[in-house]
């Protein structure tokens, strides 16, 4: 059961990490349809890098510009060309997945074994991962994982308590008044989606060099989506976005669970393995009331 | 006079090819009120939006106490003191007052406590009956308006500049604001309103400025004019107007539409409509008066079918409808001119005959062999071009290359033709041009004049006045009183817009 929470845990920092990304880009009116393309790319460029490089670190670092790269051609494209969101977002996540593959063969040719590098270790806190429970669950993880739990209160803090924040959640309900009030929308739709995809690129790196050690074309499986999902889910609020990531983080633990343990005898592996996905279905559909921000996905066009 | 607050020197703008502003020149005293009078496109807000840096001018230069400025964006305007309300408030209706007041004046963590106490004061100073915490949204149209002045001084404004601020608000609201406007400008501070009401500017402008086609036309102090100049003036031309004297007496009084306690429940649980009953005679119009968004929209609705009522029926010439589909009741000679033609009305990006086809599509009159028979189709639209003096080169031109005027007069013909019986116009002049309102109301009476039912919907009080047999007042959903229209005068009809009930009103209140 511990093993199953501290994995639900780990399993959530990147989804949480892309959740907390859609929620802050998307309070401005900007929904990222290429988060499933930012992780990709991120989870690429974070292997790539950390490979060559023999450093995580370099490896994250790589995995942040790959996903600033995706995400300030995604925003160009939407923000300043005013094209379709989601349309656009569909043709860049095909377009990284062609364009992995492709320059991961140029780089490494087809090796026969699949290459590895060794993953984020886990850093036990002096004390805290000591306490009866709570410890090992959340006191046994990975830097990530750290990172994030500073991340999310602070995200809320950022969006409903300062300035910043105000202007964010203003440019989603109704840019006009933001335009009026001498601030540039554009320039922050495009900041918040470039904020996106640098913790897009960490969150599909995670999956690579923060837990796998490897890099294969369908790494990510949808896990962008689910982000984007959760972000919905969540209401627009980083608290929801928190109570969404463990539910699919605890989903996500199970079907590891289960494989690793081959216990399938009474349930289907693959079921498991869908359970995310399914969630995603269920709790869309069954959710009531939405504050969806009022600009989503609506382009800001002056009427100069 | 000394020199000018702020001038306006040769001022031209131009989009794609289209004159908005020609070599605009004028100025503002402190201490003024300065109404911008003329028609809808005449460039008014063009002009004030350059002033206010939303536009970038082509040509011409901007001066403040007698130095040149440059105002490239609104923050810059800002900085040099003036502020600008639009005619569709920039608030955001899911935020606070607060939020919405500070936004764009605030850097790092906000203190709330601090600014709604700084908002209350300020609210209180001016008299204004504002909760801080109140989201905007919940809001009637008028509050929403003060939080936007609110928002102005609280950015220590010294001109403000206000689009149509009285389009929205009650006879009494209205007469409140201006009430603002003179204690405001008694400080010494300058306020520019742009209206095309003549009356407003008459009331409360020491100085009119009459723009016509992007240009001056007149720049003339209130106590050297008249309303008859200036709308020669704003027109360029004598208007015939239509008035109570042009209208026949009602010829029948045989029973058209009967609304019978219909009531709407909103999913909220509040009822958009609540227990009305109004009867439609043959030949007759009945006005329905009221503050947009009181539930006019709806009370149409229920008469063409696009929604149910929860309770309630709805009879034509005896015969129970509630229940009828929309294309029943286009089939029983229902028409309907929406209030938002591009969104309700028509089809933008179709022809002016696609769309005159619209409602009528299915009838095997414009089918040949299956297919459409746009011989036909042409034909009939190019008559009602003609017959509705539609400005436009062929039925096959796009609707959305169309003035607002003309696109208008297209949903008009169709709807005229459907409805037989009895016709719903939902403000069907608003934001035209005194032309084209013209033309729609001669339309309105031509067609009452053949024994059809009209019922009215409109803000303008003018309208319901000039064009009504009977009154209705909606407020909240629900019917205020019925009245014949020579029964009721505007203050009146002001104060039953604004709440108070028959009884409490008497004719020489306000």
């Amino acid at each position: 059961m511990i093993y199953l929470l501290s994995a639900t845990i780990m399993m959530g920092t990147p989804l949480l990490f892309g959740a907390l990304a859609e929620v802050i880009a998307e309070r401005t009116g900007m929904m990222v349809t290429a988060i499933e393309g930012i992780f990709l790319m991120g989870a690429w460029a974070g292997f790539v890098g950390g490979y060559l490089s023999g450093s995580l670190i370099v490896g994250f670092l790589a995995a942040m510009l790959a996903g600033l790269l995706v995400a300030s051609l995604y925003g160009w494209i939407c923000i300043y060309l005013k094209q379709h969101q989601v349309v656009t977002g569909v043709a860049i996540n095909l377009l990284v997945v062609g364009l992995c593959s492709f320059l991961y063969r140029v780089i490494f040719g087809v090796p026969i074994t699949p290459l590895t590098v060794n993953p984020l270790a886990t850093i036990p806190i002096p004390l805290l991962s000591e306490i009866p429970l709570l410890g090992p669950i959340l006191f046994n993880q990975n830097i990530l994982t750290y990172i994030i739990y500073v991340l999310a209160p602070l995200s809320y803090f950022m969006l409903y308590k300062t300035s910043i924040g105000l202007t964010i959640r203003s440019a989603g309900e109704n840019p006009e008044a933001v335009d009026v009030a001498g601030i540039n929308v554009l320039r922050v739709r495009f900041l918040t989606v470039l904020l996106a995809g640098v913790m897009g690129g960490v969150a599909g790196a995670f999956y690579s060099i923060g837990f796998l050690g490897m890099f294969t074309t369908n790494i990510i499986g949808g896990r962008g989506w689910i982000a984007f999902a959760i972000c919905f889910l969540g209401n627009w609020n980083p608290k929801g976005a928190v109570i969404g990531t463990l539910a699919f983080g605890f989903a996500e633990a199970i079907a590891i669970y289960m494989q690793s343990t081959g216990n399938s005898a009474l349930f289907p592996n693959e079921l498991f393995i869908a359970l995310p996905y399914i969630m995603t279905i269920v709790l869309t559909i069954s959710r009531k009331s939405f504050s969806v921000p009022a600009k989503l996905g609506v382009p800001y066009v002056k009427e100069n | 006079m000394g020199t000018a607050f702020f001038e306006l020197r040769g001022i031209s703008k131009y989009f794609a090819k289209v004159i908005a502003n020609q070599d605009v020149s004028f100025s503002i005293q402190r201490g003024e009120v300065l109404a911008l009078l003329g028609e809808n496109g005449a460039g008014k807000s063009t002009i004030m939006k350059i002033l206010y840096g939303l536009y970038k001018a082509d040509e011409g230069k901007l001066f403040k106490d007698g130095k040149e400025i440059k105002i490239d964006s609104p923050k810059e305007a800002m900085e040099l003191g003036i502020s600008m309300i639009q005619q569709h408030f920039s608030l955001v209706p899911a935020h606070t007052v607060t939020e919405n007041i500070i936004l764009g004046n605030v850097q790092g963590v906000i203190d709330y406590k601090l600014f709604r106490e700084e908002i209350k004061k300020l609210a209180e100073l001016y008299g204004f009956e504002l909760n801080p915490n109140d989201y905007i949204r919940d809001l009637a149209v008028g509050v929403q308006q003060k939080v936007e002045i609110l928002k102005a001084l609280y950015q220590k404004t010294n001109l403000l500049i206000m689009d149509e601020p009285t389009a929205v608000l009650t006879p009494q609201e209205a007469e409140n604001l201006m009430g603002f406007v003179r204690d405001f400008t008694a400080q010494g501070n300058s306020v520019i309103f742009i209206t095309h009401k003549l009356k407003e500017v008459m009331s409360v402008a020491d100085r009119i400025i009459v723009m016509r086609a992007g240009r001056v036309y007149g720049d003339i102090k209130r106590a050297e004019t008249n309303e008859l100049e200036l709308s020669k003036l704003m027109i360029g031309r004598d208007l015939n107007w239509v008035t109570k004297d042009d209208r026949q007496e009602s010829l029948d009084q045989e029973v058209r539409l009967e609304i019978k306690q219909v009531t709407l429940q909103e999913k909220t649980g509040v009822p958009a409509l609540k227990d009305i009953s109004l009867t439609l005679h043959k030949g007759e119009i009945l006005g329905i008066a009221g503050v947009s968004g009181n539930g006019q929209r709806e009370l149409c609705e229920i008469v063409c079918g696009a929604i149910l009522p929860t309770k309630g029926r709805v009879l034509v010439d005896g015969e129970d409808i509630t229940e009828r589909k929309i294309r029943a009741r286009i089939d029983l000679g229902i028409g309907y001119v929406p209030a938002d033609r591009s969104s309700d009305g028509m089809i933008m990006d179709m022809s002016i005959a696609e769309n005159m086809l619209l409602k009528s599509s299915y009838d095997k009159k414009w089918q040949k062999r299956g297919f459409i028979d746009k011989k036909k189709l042409n034909q009939y639209a190019l008559q009602e071009i003609r017959d509705y003096s539609i400005k436009a080169p062929s039925p096959e031109t796009i609707a959305r290359g169309l003035s607002g005027g003309n696109q208008q007069k297209v949903v008009l013909a169709r709807e005229v033709d459907n409805g037989e019986k009895v016709i719903v116009f939902d403000q069907p002049t608003r934001g035209l041009d005194l032309g084209a309102v013209n033309h729609i109301h001669q339309v309105i009476l031509k067609e009452r004049a053949k024994g059809k039912s009209v019922l009215l919907v409109s803000t303008e009080l003018s309208e319901i006045f000039a064009l009504s047999d009977r009154i209705a007042i909606l407020y909240k959903g629900e019917i205020q009183g019925v009245f014949n229209s020579a029964e009721l005068t505007t203050e009146k009809i002001g104060l039953l817009m604004a709440g108070f009930r028959e009884g409490e009103v008497s004719n020489d209140a306000g």
